[in-house]
């Protein structure tokens, strides 16, 4: 089905907004000649981007008439008036300074074209800047360098997990009873509203799901707003859109959405603390953990206790109390699960299954080299140094934590 | 030191059999003035328009091989994905530097070399209203940006901000080389050039306009570098301001944009597009003007109602004002400003649609001769349309929040700026090639400049729409394999290379027509190669150095065209004169020029010198500040060169108003030529 409407319901944007890129090469048949475009605009599977999408294609198409006009114009103009081999160029052409009805009549037809143009866009923007309202999750969504963190407000009292992800340690303990805190990877539910809060804890980043809305700015010190909803169970992708700094490329996102019951059985198994550790090799993992990881990393029931006047606190890195139950890691950049079906997403029935180990090793032995930060200036996990021992346990508690 | 051109006395009379510039007298026994129009000297020293206009052309295609081989390197690294042949710093800190060499280091001198180099000769006069600022300009340009790019050795990492700079990105937690001091101070430098060129330009158009040029009678390419300048007048004392606050926040601890102390980063953005957007203009005007020459030549027909092309240019200078909020539809403005920018996008692209359809027009109906810088010509209207319309789609706000910061973005403004700004001067630099430097370049291997140039142009820009409607964003130094970017890249990759290519051609044919014409069998093309319609054509090949031996007195709009063809009785139009009969010889020697200086090369060799201070050690900001004062005091006190220098002869102007339209001014058997037209009060 998917592929279906990859080819249909987007061959007339594909056809009209080629006309309208290098137009003559490039033939009709497909834009992308390597395969899925999980990231693509074109197809939208939210209501908010099926209005943007309506709009743009509108926009396509006049643009697309006037393009054709005015380059078949052009080279028709400049063949037919070419100067012919028998011209001794004696003869002038008719020194013709203008014709000014003729002139009114190309500036005013333009503006009729726009000022149509307008009224759609003006509306659509009113349209899109709606709050869903009462009903809606509402999410706070906070840009870091280089990776994303989303704060569920459960039960609507206007307060988050963490009042705030860089005060040390926890102000509203009670909190944790009805919301929760993760990273990477939002959760929604399918057919639903969700409003977005989006802020930054550092530069301006910006949030971006092209399936389901254009995007908005995380700008550090404002609180931005941004509806979300998907029209189906999915998981869509999308990736940081301003440029903010070193790992701008690997500053990624994914949005699972589930059906209303699974949405609900996740956020219970999100509430609860995280899983004791169950082996022996599990509990070492815990104990590398806590020495090494918890100055940074949250693992609730584990670490929730402040770090006073440390440099780094708790929740300056992503909070990995149910790291095993997302796909991805490092600001989604790694599969933490082996892509069984090849389309380059980790889909949510993938997550759980065969683990990509190698990476997640490869992760822990030297991050630095997978991806490029500034640990040293507080930017980004550093290398620690673990030895292969510490890392296999590592992966051990970490994969326990669903 | 505006020229002032003063009816001839008997002491300038001594000087026609002597050299053509006047003798230095001493000063305080210090400061003479250098002399002689020969070796490197002449040409640091030169206070010649066209020399400085020349010079500006070749700075800015030197930079624009820096900012050339940048791209190629980018372009390598994204050829195929998941690539680690460079650093993502690296790429960081080259995008950046791409960027701000290609706007401020390449395309806004070109433009500075086209109107430096054309207005004084288009509008008919011995050279712009203050020449020693025009030296000071062009050195404050080059300095400026050898400065800025200096970064690269010195830095510790060139600028990796991007050209935008958006704060907090660009404080020193986030940027911690010395790469944005280098971006925010080497800015500065090359605005207050800018700056200072406007005003000198400004100057010159409104007042040294030849008798009888109005200013609707001016070239058009004059008027959209008059546009131009009033752009530049009001939008670089923006990112000045904007420079200022960055460069006080790294440097001094100030707080313009730390967040935790209350600073919104949304500042930054305003200011930045408020200067930003005109800066649009202040790039593509020129090149439309160029265009708006050479459609008309080369079609043989008048430009096509040259009141709207003019007003629409204008009316683009005023609404480029309006417009600056696109850049932020994503940045959290809100809905009604979203609204009102969106429309106020939307309907700029008005005077620009009329522009297209006027060349159109001139074309219609002509006798068109596909040379070089009309191919070129014609080369932007076909591409900037492309560039236009997908502006148009940005213009749609709800659209751009999923075009913005795309490839797709990246695509449109190439369109405008490659595909527009650098195709109108790359014309132009075939067409008045001949008027700079008395030989043509070579006509096939230009044709062969054009259409590789295309052809890599769209293979690297026309599938950069794809990528970004496909979701890529910019400024990424990888991408991951299956998002379906791969073949698309490669292709742009491609292209690259072919643009490269291109432009090895020009260099080539630079080279080889330069050495056709020092052949015995070199025939020069005279001064009117083009069968052209402006008067600067109507002066010998390459331009002696005092423009005109007689300002021409002008009675029509395309003066040179009206005095080489006259309608019969019976409506055709006829040539009545040979260019060569109606052009001025040039060989004119007691003309009084404004004689070299030292003091502008020396006075924006002291910015660098601050600037490094400024990051490095303040001593050598003193050491600079100190060649500072001494050029400033140079530069006042520089004798005057002028024989009867100092005394203004204000009272004693020759008005010529226009006459009736007889060539009496222009001919050199005029008893009168001598008592010209004072041009300045």
């Amino acid at each position: 089905m998917h592929r279906f409407r990859s080819v249909v319901g987007s061959a007339r944007v594909r056809s009209f907004g080629l006309l309208a890129l290098a137009g003559l090469v490039l033939s009709g048949c497909a834009m992308s000649l390597d395969g899925d475009t999980p990231q693509t605009t074109l197809e939208p599977e939210g209501p908010a981007a099926s209005k943007i999408d309506g709009l743009s294609d509108l926009t396509f198409i006049i643009a697309a008439v006037v393009f054709v006009l005015v380059e078949v114009g052009v080279l028709f103009v400049a063949w037919k008036f070419r100067k012919r081999k028998d011209d001794t160029g004696d003869e002038l052409p008719e020194q013709l300074h203008g014709n000014t009805k003729l002139e009114i009549g190309w500036t005013a037809l333009p503006a009729v074209i726009l000022a149509f143009l307008a009224v759609f866009t003006v509306s659509t923007i009113l349209d899109l800047a709606e709050d869903p309202g009462e009903e809606a999750t509402r999410i706070r969504v906070v840009g870091q360098q280089w990776w994303w963190s989303y704060d569920y407000d459960l039960d609507g009292d206007g307060v988050y997990a963490d009042g705030d992800v860089v005060a040390p340690g926890i102000e509203n303990p009670e909190e944790y009873e009805t919301d929760i805190e993760v990273a990477n990877e939002m959760v929604i539910p399918a057919g639903k509203p969700v409003y977005l809060e989006i802020e930054s804890r550092d530069v301006i980043h910006s949030f971006w799901i092209p399936a389901l809305n254009g995007k908005k700015d995380a700008v550090p010190g404002r609180t931005h707003y941004l509806s979300l909803e998907a029209d189906e169970p999915g998981t869509y992708v999308g990736q940081c859109t301003e440029y903010c700094g070193l790992s701008h490329a690997y500053m990624r996102m994914v949005v699972h959405a589930l059906p209303e019951d699974e949405y609900e059985a996740w956020v219970e198994e999100q509430l609860a603390p995280a899983n004791e550790p169950e082996t022996a090799e599990e509990q070492a993992g815990l104990e590398v953990f806590e020495g090494r990881c918890a100055s940074c990393h949250l693992v609730e029931g584990v670490n929730d206790d402040t770090y006073d006047g440390a440099t780094v606190v708790p929740g300056a890195a992503p909070n990995l109390t149910h790291f095993a139950s997302r796909g991805t890691y490092a600001g989604s950049i790694f599969n933490l699960w082996q892509d069984t079906n090849g389309n380059d997403v980790i889909e949510w029935a993938e997550i759980g299954g065969e683990l990509n180990r190698n990476q997640l090793e490869a992760w822990l032995r030297n991050p630095p080299a997978e991806k490029p930060m500034a640990a040293d200036e507080n930017r980004g996990m550093p290398n620690l140094g673990l030895s292969e021992a510490d890392i296999d346990s590592l992966v051990a508690y970490l994969t326990s934590l669903d | 030191m505006a020229i002032v051109e003063r009816p001839s006395t008997s002491e300038t009379l001594e000087l026609e059999a002597g050299p053509r510039h006047a003798t230095p007298e001493d000063a305080l026994g210090v400061f003479k003035r250098p002399q002689g129009d020969t070796g490197w000297r002449s040409w640091l020293f030169t206070v010649d328009h066209k020399r400085i206009g020349i010079m500006y052309g070749a700075a800015a295609l030197f930079f624009f091989l820096v900012g050339g081989i940048e791209a190629l390197i980018i372009r390598t690294q994204l050829a195929a994905p998941d690539q680690a042949l460079i650093s993502a710093d690296l790429y960081n800190q080259l995008f950046t530097m791409h960027g701000v060499t290609m706007i401020f280091l390449v395309v806004m001198p070109i433009g500075a070399a086209f109107a430096n180099f054309l207005i004084p000769l288009q509008i008919g006069a011995r050279d712009v209203a203050f020449p020693r600022l025009n030296a000071f300009s062009f050195w404050c340009f080059l300095f400026g940006g050898v400065f800025f790019n200096s970064s690269w050795f010195i830095g510790g990492g060139a600028a990796d901000g991007g050209w935008f700079a958006y704060a907090p990105n660009t404080s020193v937690i986030f940027s911690p080389s010395h790469g944005m001091d280098f971006y925010a101070i080497g800015l500065q430098i090359t605005g207050i050039a800018s700056l200072v060129g406007a005003i000198n330009l400004i100057a010159t158009v409104l007042n040294m306009r030849a008798p009888g040029m109005t200013l609707m009678k001016m070239p058009v390419f004059t008027w959209m570098s008059l546009v131009t300048q009033f752009l530049l007048l009001f939008a670089m004392p923006v990112i000045s301001v904007a420079l200022f606050l960055l460069t006080f926040d790294r440097l001094f601890d100030a707080n313009f944009f730390d967040v935790s102390a209350g600073a919104d980063p949304l500042l930054w953005e305003h200011l930045f597009w408020i200067f930003g957007h005109p800066e649009v203009y202040i790039m593509i005007l020129p090149a439309f003007g160029i265009v708006s020459e050479t459609i008309p030549v080369f079609s043989r027909k008048p430009i096509f109602g040259y009141e709207f092309i003019v007003f629409s240019g204008a009316a683009i200078g005023f609404m480029g004002w309006g417009v600056w909020a696109h850049h932020m539809f994503a940045s959290g403005i809100g809905p009604i400003s979203v609204a009102a920018f969106a429309v106020s996008t939307m309907f700029i692209a008005v005077p620009t649609g009329v522009k297209i359809l006027n060349w159109m027009a001139t074309m219609w109906g002509g006798k068109l001769s596909f040379t070089t810088p009309m191919l070129f010509s014609i080369g932007l209207v076909t591409m900037f349309t492309i560039g236009g319309l997908s502006g148009v789609s940005h213009a749609v706000a709800p659209a751009d929040t999923q075009q913005t910061d795309t490839y797709y973005i990246v695509a449109h403004f190439h369109y405008v700026l490659f595909g527009g700004a650098l195709f109108g001067f790359v014309g132009g630099f075939y067409y008045w090639w001949p008027k700079a430097f008395g030989h043509m370049l070579r006509e096939g291997l230009g044709k062969a400049h054009f259409w590789v140039m295309l052809l890599g142009f769209n293979l690297t820009f026309g599938p950069m729409h794809v990528l970004g409607l496909q979701g890529m964003p910019r400024r990424t130094h990888s991408y991951f394999d299956g998002y379906g970017f791969n073949v698309w890249n490669l292709v742009s990759t491609i292209g690259a290379f072919l643009i490269a290519l291109s432009f090895l051609i020009f260099f080539w044919n630079i080279w080889v027509s330069k050495r056709d014409a020092k052949k015995p069998e070199w025939v020069s093309p005279g001064p009117d190669p083009w069968d052209a319609r402006s008067i600067e054509w109507m002066t010998a090949s390459p331009a002696p150095s005092h423009n005109f031996d007689h300002v021409p007195v002008v009675t029509h709009r395309d003066e040179f065209w009206y005095r080489k063809y006259g309608e019969t009785d019976d409506h055709r139009i006829v040539r009545i004169a040979a260019a060569e009969d109606v052009a001025q010889t040039g060989d004119r020697t007691d003309v009084h020029l404004p004689a070299p200086s030292y003091w502008p090369i020396l006075l924006c060799a002291s910015f660098p010198l601050i600037g490094w201070g400024l990051i490095f050690n303040l001593g050598i900001a003193f050491a600079g500040g100190a060649l500072a004062l001494l050029a400033l005091y140079g530069l006042a006190m520089e004798p005057a060169d002028d024989p009867d220098g100092g005394h203004g002869h204000h009272d004693d102007h020759v008005d010529h108003s226009p006459t009736d339209g007889s060539d009496a001014a222009a001919s050199p058997t005029d008893g009168d030529a001598d008592k010209e037209a004072t041009l300045v009060d």
